[in-house]
């Protein structure tokens, strides 16, 4: 009897273990071991703070939108070769590439790519063992009945949110680096590209502000700069990173105020900030973004 | 054997109670991310114990790049069974520059507007009135360009 009621709880804890995990014949080849930690010079809680103040996949296709500017396929990274990312350091940095996608993708409502980019995001979500994170079915039906787009556009970023912090508590944070700078670096490209196209004010200060957290996550990426793939990665954002050296960013003190606006609560900002950043110097970096961003989904 | 026994049972509930517990704090995510009419960006989920007597109020504190010429909307919903009312403050370096609570008047919001100015790093700070433990969800959202 009593062996009974352990087989039993044994299979009860075996397959919840199996429910929470992800699909074991994709998560073989997964080596963590190749991410090198080494000594960290930036310690861990610093390095928290740093990936999570990245901002969301969706913020800069909302400012995108907002600007007027039209949907453009062009923009998006191809999901052709997502088989072929082999390494978990391609895995998580391409996931946060098609994070940011899927982001600009659900900005405009085009559901009828959105199978294909969240197709690929399980994928390489399941490569590294937060697929768990991704419901993968839901997202496949709201896109399929182009019902709920808000709720298609929550569940997406939530689902990515959710990988991201998981990686985080479970001292993954490699890869949870990786998908915040996938995330940035596609963000910073759709940005330029919008630029280079249709130039805006607001978008070269948008772009120009991106000094504020590269400096940072180029912090992040040195502390793994033992493994060669983040050697590569510290290398490429260096090269983004040394044509925001001269831009400057200005401060105007102000205190901040608050106010109702139709029933609503709202502090308004005095203390602005400025972007000083000249047409040289963001051409040099929608060239070099376009560049970058090319070696690195390839890298 | 009974001690086997014991300790199985003991990890199934507790990895039962956890599962539970997930779903209700995803479900608390959800319907605070639904009531801000906006466009979800985060959530900030934080579940303090209460704050030792005379000392100061245990609080969560999560780092957020804002950036200028954007209306964010930032909220916080209490989890149910949540003994403590939740605050949330924003701050830009040590200045306060929205929260959830105006102590002035005594007044409580479950969500404020940030007209934001500056790009730069800021920071939220999840709290508990009068230090009681507490477990709550904060959500930060996209209205619009300004």
């Amino acid at each position: 009897m009593i062996k009974k009621v352990v087989y039993i709880l044994l299979a009860m804890i075996l397959i919840a273990s199996c429910k929470q995990g992800t699909d074991k014949s994709e998560s073989l080849d997964l080596d963590d071991s190749e991410l090198v930690q080494g000594d960290l010079e930036v310690s861990g809680e610093v390095m928290q703070d740093i990936i999570q103040s990245v901002s969301s996949p969706v913020e800069m296709a909302a400012l995108v939108k907002g600007l007027g500017v039209q949907f453009s396929g062009k923009y998006l990274a191809s999901t052709d070769k997502v088989d072929e990312l082999t390494t978990s350091f391609q895995k998580a940095f391409n996931l946060g590439i098609y994070g940011a996608d899927l982001g600009y993708l659900n900005m405009y409502n085009k559901t009828a790519n959105v199978i294909d980019y969240i197709s690929a995001i399980k994928t390489l979500a399941d490569g590294i063992r937060v697929g768990q994170f991704f419901d993968f079915t839901t997202l496949k039906r709201l896109a399929q009945q182009s019902q709920n787009l808000d709720s298609l556009m929550y569940l997406s970023v939530h689902s990515y949110n959710q990988m991201d912090q998981y990686l985080r508590d479970n001292n993954r944070s490699s890869l949870s680096a990786l998908m915040v700078i996938g995330v940035w670096v596609e963000g910073l490209y759709l940005a330029t590209q919008v630029a280079k196209e249709a130039p805006h004010p607001d978008l070269a200060e948008r772009i120009g502000e991106q000094k504020i957290i590269l400096e940072k996550l180029i912090l992040i990426v040195k502390n793994f700069s033992k493994d060669k793939q983040f050697a590569k990665l510290l290398d490429e954002l260096n090269k983004i990173n040394d044509l925001y050296k001269d831009i400057e960013i200005i401060i105007i003190p102000g205190e901040p105020e608050p106010k109702e606006e139709n029933g609503m609560l709202v502090f308004v900002q005095n203390e602005k900030s400025i972007v000083k950043i000249t047409d040289e110097q963001l051409k040099s970096i929608i060239s070099t973004t376009e560049d970058v961003r090319t070696r690195l989904i390839n890298l | 054997m009974k001690k086997l026994i014991f300790s199985i049972l003991s990890i199934s509930l507790v990895a039962f109670y956890s599962h539970v517990q997930a779903q209700d704090i995803s479900q608390v995510v959800a319907q605070c991310a639904a009531a801000t009419d906006a466009v979800y960006l985060k959530d900030y989920v934080v579940n303090l114990d209460a704050s030792t007597p005379g000392g100061a109020p245990n609080q969560a504190r999560f780092a957020l790049m804002l950036s200028k010429n954007t209306k964010y909307r930032l909220s916080v919903c209490p989890a149910p069974n949540s003994e403590g009312e939740p605050i949330l403050q924003l701050y830009d370096m040590n200045v306060m520059v929205g929260s959830t609570f105006i102590e002035a008047t005594g007044k409580d919001f479950h969500m404020f507007d940030f007209n934001c100015q500056k790009s730069a790093i800021y920071h939220i700070f999840i709290s508990f009135k009068e230090g009681k433990a507490g477990e709550a969800v904060g959500v930060l959202s996209f209205v619009k360009r300004l």
